[in-house]
């Protein structure tokens, strides 16, 4: 671990500042691994939810319930904070800590947005169509998927909010480049879950 | 290049507490296995106590049930794993040339989580009752309705718990080994042991997310009212059978694909001859955990899926037993013409072949699923699956134990006490499960808590009973021979066995903090055994002396899993009532669960706002560890 | 900073502009293709449900293979690892999927 610089003196940054370090390679690889196992963890939520979709126990079917308009905006926030989140890491590329730090705030803003739509759409579920978490098994598997989904975002909310944080106090460095590369792969992965759950889940309830 | 960061070095307990030293978190790992395996076998006792003889009345069905439940998770979640991860642990790093795992912070991590969710789990006895339906809790044995106590709130709540560590220790491996070898350490010449150990790790990640979904579930079942194992509202009891076999079946891989890494390590170092067939030893382990993802539903046969799913999870069964027999036969030709040296670590190797082979034979026998009509909840299951995991997993873990004991605590373990420790636990084994074959064709079934005389039961009962002591004896020697081993001084030969083929035998035992003074250079399979072949004492340098960057140790890992310990109460009792009113107060609105929570998210924050720059040894220093050639 | 090292600085900068952004603003529009027509095939009706499903499948991997090929960098060299762990992960997933369709009710 010698040849390990954390530090990056008076030396300018090198042209991909995320994996000039073993500690940020390592991370970025172990990070797609991580992603491994999040695919078999919502694999299996998919799973679950394809088992139960139909029994909805007298209560209301997906077909009555979801609106697909509302789906299609959730869905339009979210491609384009991927684009952003895209565009910031090419900002992270030519090492424009102003435009990086835009791009990510706009990310977070969508990102808010989209959990802001899907609690307005819970709430709505729960309070005037009466399908709350009880209801069926329907509905449990429809909150347990959806709703890890979104804790998953509001996890990347929170830790890309952090992440400008430390962007704005220590700059762009060989130790926060790989956290922002990192985050900007989680983001990704969400927006894939995402677009399995607007197919599986609500087109795919729409079809029945 | 040498920064000198000044860093704060702890002494005694603080030192444990906070290291990031992977050699400190395998002794940690082993420590808190050892004792869940002592919680563990003490069950196992009075379970075997309890059917001793028929009609006996010793335990009542409820605490039987309790213990054949806590017996089995404790075993295999928080005994036998533990123990594979100290090993792994250990010897990993040492193995592949590197001076510690990829992620020192994430490892201590590891370690607490896991410790934190057993504890969590065998807290069950003095809070209201342990779990009681099982190890694999299925539905709706599970459900509130038919166990109303907090017994299964631990199981789900403390597995999700030491599994987030068990992922995280996966995880930690992988990366380990893709990215911190030595150079000219190649793929395919890495030792056997690093290579289940990466195999043995991949199918912890994709294993390990399909039960916490499955917990996740369970929970929510019981805690929030959640329907889907309840038929009533519509759910589906099958599906916690088939997210539960999903991880079930690979996590038994995972616990003997590590038995198998260490027995390819034991057999060829004491038979003096290389791995036979090391290119299919890989092939076969791939394969093997390839398998092991599309067998799940042979446990299921009787569930009723029909025969198409039958027969296929029959063939995929049986085909596992074309890998596996590569690498018997393989282990097989190693010893033939070698120099075979019978010592304790050898004999529980050599003794695993065998063994093992029963098992999998039995295996073969369940995987015929009109057979398995007959075999299904009988004895013959619990004789099939010990003969697997005592009779492979442990006499590896034995094994292993015995062979780098030296290099864990620089002290050999004593010989005479080891092949007592041996025929006492093999004998013992044998007896306790061998007559179980034959109690289960007789039709006596499994987590049966007492039995009717004269149905032939009653002298194999005994007999089993007699055995399960035997290996309890065998397991006191074992532990003699510890204590023993702690009262000599420290400081054996690098490589006490004479014939170590691989890096971690190039080095003093034990290790400094830093593993290697200069990371060697790995000329082919088996690097060490290769430059004895030419001569050399030592391995060849890749590089030249400097200043060692070592990480900081850190207090955040275990205050982490403090954290999820806490919200893991506050989650399980969020709808009880208790007696005082401020308890009622913070935990039915879910207070102690965010208190929890933020302790552990607070944690993470300070991880990430401020940077570990770690700290550096100085080439002046490394003398003073002494260097000993041996 | 020497005036040289800005030289260099300035070149990497160069070379960086080459990457801009229209390659990801075209897969963005691509993606909001597949999406459009995915939710045109609910919306419009009348088409047979089979039909629909497999377009709705087909839109779902194909919007995966931009994400990650494109956004998470998968199709670059040196993404072997990542690839077959992906690959592991989807694999053991769809085991899962394939099992609610075919093995849970009977």
């Amino acid at each position: 671990m010698a040849n390990v610089h954390t530090e990056h003196g008076n030396g300018q940054l090198p042209q991909y500042p995320e994996k000039a370090t073993l500690e940020g390679r390592n991370k970025i690889l172990a990070f797609w691994l991580f992603l491994g196992g999040e695919a078999v963890l919502f694999g299996t939520l998919f799973a679950t939810f394809l088992t139960l979709r139909n029994q909805t126990n007298e209560g209301p079917t997906a077909a009555e319930l979801f609106s697909l308009p509302l789906t299609a905006a959730a869905t339009f926030i979210l491609l384009v904070s991927s684009l952003t989140s895209v565009f910031a890491i090419q900002a992270l590329h030519r090492h424009k800590v102003k435009e990086l730090i835009t791009w990510l705030i706009v990310t977070v803003l969508l990102g808010i947005g989209f959990l802001a739509l899907e609690i307005y759409e819970f709430y709505e579920y729960m309070h005037l169509e009466n399908f709350g978490m009880t209801t069926s098994a329907f509905s449990s598997a429809f909150y347990t998927l959806v709703g890890f989904h979104g804790a998953h975002v509001a996890f990347g909310v929170l830790w890309i909010g952090v992440l400008i944080g430390q962007l704005y106090k220590k700059g762009l460095t060989v130790v926060t480049a790989p956290k922002i590369y990192v985050s900007a792969m989680y983001w990704h992965f969400i927006d894939v879950v995402w677009v399995f759950i607007f197919t599986v889940v609500y087109l795919l309830g729409k079809v029945g | 290049m040498a920064h000198a960061h000044s860093v704060k070095r702890y002494k005694g307990l603080m030192d444990w507490l906070t290291t990031v030293d992977h050699k400190k978190i395998a002794i940690l790992y082993l420590l808190s296995g050892g004792l869940f395996f002592a919680i563990g076998g003490f069950e196992a006792i009075l379970i075997r106590l309890q059917l001793i003889k028929p009609m006996n009345d010793m335990l009542e069905a409820q605490t039987f049930n309790e213990l054949i439940t806590m017996h089995g998770t404790t075993m295999i979640f928080l005994g036998v794993m533990p123990i594979v991860f100290a090993l792994m642990n250990a010897i990993i790093p040492l193995q592949i040339g590197a001076r510690d795992v990829a992620f020192p912070f994430l490892n201590s991590l590891g370690f607490w989580t896991f410790l934190f969710g057993g504890i969590l789990l065998n807290l069950s006895w003095v809070m209201g009752g342990a779990p009681d339906a099982g190890w694999t809790s299925y539905t709706p044995l599970s459900s509130t309705m038919y166990s109303p106590s907090h017994g299964v709130d631990f199981y789900t709540v403390g597995l999700q718990i030491a599994g987030l560590g068990t992922l995280i220790g996966g995880l930690n491996f992988l990366a380990t080994i893709i990215t911190m070898r030595a150079p000219g350490m190649s793929y395919m010449r890495m030792p056997m042991f690093t290579w289940a150990s990466f195999v043995t790790s991949a199918m912890i990640l994709f294993a390990f997310p399909a039960i916490t979904v499955g917990l996740v579930l369970l929970t929510f079942d019981r805690v929030l009212g959640a329907n889907f194992f309840n038929v009533d509202g519509g759910g589906n009891p099958v599906l916690w059978q088939h997210i539960f076999w999903i991880f079930g079946h690979p996590e038994v891989y995972i616990l003997i694909l590590p038995a198998f890494g260490i027995i390819s390590e034991v057999i060829p170092t004491f038979a003096r001859k290389r791995l036979f067939g090391y290119s299919s030893m890989v092939f076969a382990t791939i394969l093997i955990a390839f398998l092991g993802f599309m067998v799940w539903a042979h446990h299921m046969f009787t569930t009723g899926l029909g025969p198409v799913a039958n027969a296929l999870f029959s063939i995929s069964t049986m085909l596992i037993a074309v890998p596996t027999g590569i690498k018997i036969f393989n282990w097989l030709f190693t010893m033939w013409g070698g120099q075979v040296k019978f010592n304790t670590a050898n004999l529980f190797a050599v003794g695993f072949i065998p063994t093992f082979t029963m098992g999998g034979v039995t295996g073969v026998m369940l995987a015929s699923a009109p057979a398995d009509f007959q075999f299904h909840d009988t004895y013959f299951v619990v004789a099939h699956f010990h003969y697997v995991i005592v009779g492979g997993m442990v006499f590896g873990l034995l094994s292993g134990l015995h062979y780098w004991w030296p290099k864990m605590f620089g002290r050999v373990l004593n010989e005479t006490l080891g092949k007592w420790t041996f025929w006492t636990f093999a004998i013992g084994f044998h007896m306790t499960f061998f007559v179980q074959h034959f109690l289960g064709l007789m039709g006596m079934q499994r987590r049966v808590f007492t039995y009717l005389p004269n149905q032939g039961f009653d002298t194999m009962n005994l007999v089993s009973t007699v055995g399960a002591f035997l290996m309890g004896v065998g397991i006191i020697f074992f532990t003699i021979n510890i204590i023993k081993s702690f009262m000599q001084p420290k400081g054996c030969a690098n490589d006490p066995w004479e014939d170590g083929r691989t890096l971690e035998w190039t080095i003093p035992s034990p290790p400094p903090e830093y593993n290697f003074k200069q990371i060697p250079l790995v000329r082919g399979l088996d690097a060490y055994w290769k430059e004895k072949a030419a001569g050399n004492t030592e391995m060849t340098p890749a590089e030249p002396i400097g200043p060692i960057h070592m990480p900081s140790p850190t207090i955040i890992p275990f205050v982490m899993s403090v954290g999820i310990f806490i919200a893991g109460l506050g989650l399980m009792f969020s709808g009880e009532e208790f007696s005082s009113s401020f308890m009622s107060f913070i935990f039915n609105n879910w207070i102690v669960c965010g208190l929890g929570l933020l302790i552990t998210f607070g944690s993470m924050l300070m991880r990430s706002l401020f940077d570990d720059h770690g700290w550096h040894i100085e080439p002046e220093e490394f003398e003073e560890e002494g260097y000993k050639h041996g | 900073m020497t005036v040289d090292e800005q030289n260099k600085h300035q070149l990497v900068n160069q070379r960086h502009r080459h990457e801009g952004p229209q390659k990801h603003i075209v897969a963005f529009i691509f993606s909001i293709v597949l999406t459009l027509i995915a939710f045109a095939a609910v919306g419009a009706g009348g088409v047979n449900p089979a039909f629909t499903i497999i377009i709705l499948l087909v839109m779902a991997v194909l919007q995966v293979f931009v994400q990650m090929g494109y956004w998470m960098h998968l199709k670059d060299k040196g993404h072997m690892i990542p690839i077959i762990f992906m690959l592991g992960g989807f694999f053991v997933a769809g085991t899962a999927i394939i099992t609610a369709l075919s093995w849970m009710w009977w």
